[in-house]
């Protein structure tokens, strides 16, 4: 593999997805709890979960919990397939270069 | 773009750091509700051996309600992880009823403080286990935390034991729900 999936290789996207996986499927996580995760402000975490969404990789839900405003995202099953995909193709790469050296 | 081999092991190491994080963090807000409720449980059920030393049904009446409670808080909660593994949950409770019930027949406590530190001690074996198992710092720290109130109060505070308990156990766990919570 010589190119790594370019919407999930990218810092914060990449934690994104990792946050996400590391929950049972279908779990949400709320935005300020990833927030707390990735390391990242508002701005650059919405922006992020947007590309991730737009590409079918997350699902986001807004909703109220009382007056205050909630979102969640979860990792979608093309997501998680495509996440694990990444990660196989990472280990891919560490194999043959022991295999070559 | 090309990968390295060290851009490779790098990523998945971030991978690995994240998840773990996540993971801690997920079980934590697992844990907290379950906190909240036996911090009440103690607090009341320490308090009247305190206050209503007699009332000895307090404590069998509050620990069946709690462990309903928790049922209906892990029902309310349930995920695909919980429902995999319900059956462990299960197994592990019930295997802990029984070893307590063998512990005890072959050496049966002396004292109601001995039974009343007993617990308290177990809870935080637990809690001190999963944190070694899980990388969850903060239960290691509650589990210490427990266990040595509770050695303290049993040692030093004997005659306000149930008291001690009531306060500093069952705020304690209730502190530590917090804790957890906004982890």
């Amino acid at each position: 593999m010589d190119q790594p999936n370019a919407i999930i290789h990218q810092p914060v996207r990449l934690k994104i997805m990792a946050a996400l996986r590391a929950l049972p499927q279908g779990e949400q996580l709320e935005f300020v709890r990833l927030k707390a995760i990735v390391g990242t402000t508002e701005g650059n975490l919405g922006a992020h979960i947007t590309t991730l969404e737009e590409a079918g990789y997350v699902a986001v839900e807004k909703d109220f919990v009382g007056k205050r405003p909630r979102t969640r995202v979860a990792l979608t099953k093309e997501g998680r397939r495509a996440f694990e995909d990444y990660v196989s193709d990472l280990r891919a790469i560490i194999d043959a270069t022991r295999a070559d050296s | 773009m090309t990968l390295s081999r060290d851009e490779a092991a790098s990523t998945l190491r971030d991978i690995s750091k994240t998840e773990r994080r996540s993971s801690e963090l997920f079980g934590y807000r697992f844990g907290a509700p379950h906190l909240f409720l036996w911090g009440a449980i103690w607090m009341v059920a320490y308090g009247a051996g305190y206050y209503r030393p007699h009332w000895t049904l307090v404590w069998p009446v509050l620990a069946i309600a709690g462990s309903i409670g928790s049922f209906l808080i892990g029902w309310r909660m349930k995920t695909g992880r919980a429902n995999a593994f319900g059956w462990r949950f299960g197994g592990t409770f019930l295997s802990v009823v029984l070893f307590i019930g063998a512990l005890f027949a072959i050496m049966p406590p002396h004292t109601d403080a001995q039974v009343a530190a007993f617990f308290p001690i177990l809870v935080a074996l637990f809690y001190l286990l999963i944190g070694v198992w899980t990388g969850g710092s903060r239960m290691i720290v509650l589990g210490l935390a427990m266990g040595a109130l509770t050695l303290y109060g049993f040692f030093n505070l004997a005659p306000y034991f149930a008291l001690w308990m009531a306060v500093v156990g069952g705020g304690g766990l209730i502190l530590g729900g917090f804790w957890l919570r906004h982890a």
